[in-house]
């Protein structure tokens, strides 16, 4: 009885991890997405308002979805207490990165924005963000039509390691 | 109050050292934040210069400040650094140097409170004109003070027989309180001053270089009044045609008056029955009618008082009021002065 109560129990937890894992990866490519877009409006509200950064990330906390309304509610704050944007932008990055499913290229790639940020005029500004935005729908490509196979494969993956345990435990 | 108080010692709202300290980096910040031998309301200046030494202005002395925040020979003194004037302007400017551009080119920067920073560097010239500076070599910040109930003593002297505000003008070298004592003026003049049987007027407020309202995303840091509107950032030759087109104002204050355009603008407003308020530098009203805008205006009696003020006791001691379309002195009383005053 106990036996099988275990290979319940690892079944379910390898498909759970399984099912986690999965979640994470399609969660992916709609971060970079989210990033592209909040990148976009960041640009708009530099180039065309000359908005400065902290009440540009107000608006971006406003118009974005969670996690990256939280990210930007912190930037702001930041900004507000007197901290560098560049400064800011890194810690924000530090403390926020949990809440996210971006792996470490698109992180690499989100901190180059933050160098730079605010300190030249608007056109210099302007180039600095169509450049990551290009380098981030690069990514998102290469990324959003294998994020659904890896989804697929680990969601089916987590099951099939717990059923594995348990004929071996059985 | 007398009038031989006046009149910048009557309620100043504090500004600190540890409020002034968040705009700089962590060395003039620091250093800044543990001044304690220097009153910060008695402080006109912080002056960053590279390689030079820290300097504090006040209204009777210079300060040179070292590591420790004490005051010292110049040679023993904090030196600033070109990462000191980078980091802030980076504050001053809330790393967004793009939407500082138009004030940068006009030559000075506004932080939320009307403090004013004068900024000086290489020049970037574009089209004939002044695109932006670069390699900052020096700020100077002039620490805004507000004093409430500075203009209360001098209003009187503004008004009409019939108690009415009259167009007024006041004129003072750079640094002798002119702003401090039109803000007041404004806010007076804006909720009313029941003593005087003077009712609250409708004030529109045109804040070209932001140091009359100190506004920051919409929001004044003076109290300029509960009847005020204010037109930030705006020429003032646009701004006072605008107020008077969509505000109603019964009075328009404006700071520092010295294009021919504002002059034709003003014509303007007081042809539609505004009365104005406005100041100007010069250091007596002969000096004022040998530059040729203002002169243009005193011949063309759009001013019916003016006032000159003076450091001579503090900033805002009042010298002269007078009326120039008659040169009668109204204050100090009892003195006819030149002819030439009379502005023909």
């Amino acid at each position: 009885m106990m036996v099988i109560f275990g290979c319940v129990l690892l079944i379910l937890a390898c498909g759970g991890g399984g099912l986690w894992i999965a979640m994470r990866i399609k969660k992916r490519p709609r971060e970079i997405r989210a990033a592209m877009t909040a990148l976009a409006l960041l640009d708009t509200e530099i180039y065309w308002g000359a908005t400065p950064l902290p009440e540009a990330f107000q608006v971006l906390e406003q118009r974005m979805e969670e996690p990256w309304r939280s990210f930007f509610a912190e930037l702001a704050r930041r900004l507000r207490q007197g901290e560098a944007a560049g400064e800011a932008w890194q810690d924000t990055i530090a403390a926020c990165r949990r809440d996210f499913c971006l792996r470490q290229t698109d992180w690499a790639l989100l901190k180059d924005t933050g160098k730079g940020l605010g300190r030249s005029d608007r056109d210099d500004q302007h180039k600095q963000l169509e450049r990551i935005q290009r380098q981030l729908a690069l990514l998102w490509e290469q990324n959003n039509v294998r994020a659904d196979q890896q989804a697929k494969m680990w969601s089916y993956m987590g099951f099939m390691l717990g059923i594995a345990g348990a004929i071996i435990l059985l | 109050m007398a009038i031989s108080d006046v009149c910048l010692s009557a309620r100043d709202e504090a500004v600190t050292w540890a409020s002034l300290s968040k705009w700089f980096g962590q060395g003039v910040g620091t250093i800044l934040a543990k001044i304690q031998q220097i009153s910060c309301r008695e402080s006109e200046e912080i002056r960053l210069r590279i390689r030079q030494p820290l300097l504090i202005q006040t209204a009777r002395r210079d300060y040179f400040l070292n590591e420790n925040s004490q005051s010292v020979e110049p040679r023993q003194a904090y030196k600033i650094r070109t990462e000191d004037l980078r980091e802030a302007l980076e504050r001053m400017t809330h790393s967004s140097l793009y939407a500082a551009e138009p004030e940068l080119r006009q030559g000075f920067l506004t932080l939320p409170g009307g403090h004013r920073v004068g900024v000086s560097g290489e020049t970037i010239w574009q089209n004939q004109g002044l695109q932006t500076l670069k390699h900052i070599s020096s700020l100077n910040v002039r620490i805004a003070h507000e004093v409430r109930g500075a203009g209360l003593a001098l209003l009187p002297y503004l008004l009409g027989e019939d108690g009415s505000f009259r167009s007024s003008l006041l004129l003072s070298a750079p640094r002798a309180g002119k702003t401090t004592m039109i803000r007041d003026l404004i806010r007076l003049l804006s909720e009313g001053v029941a003593e005087l049987h003077l009712a609250g007027q409708t004030v529109g407020v045109v804040d070209e270089r932001g140091e009359l309202a100190g506004m920051w995303q919409g929001q004044p840091s003076y109290n300029l009044g509960i009847r005020t509107d204010i037109l930030d950032a705006c020429p003032k030759s646009v701004g006072m045609a605008m107020l008077v087109r969509s505000m109603a104002p019964q009075v328009i204050a404006t700071d520092e008056l010295g294009t021919a355009a504002d002059v034709a603008a003003l014509s303007d407003a007081i042809r539609c029955g505004v009365a104005i308020l406005s100041t100007a530098h010069a250091r007596s009203l002969v000096e004022a009618q040998s530059r040729p805008v203002l002169r243009t205006l005193l011949q063309q009696g759009a001013f019916e008082r003016v006032v000159v003020l003076s450091r001579r006791n503090q900033p805002g001691t009042i010298e002269q009021i007078i009326d120039p379309r008659n040169g009668r002195e109204l204050f100090p009383p009892g003195r006819k002065i030149r002819a030439e005053s009379k502005g023909s």
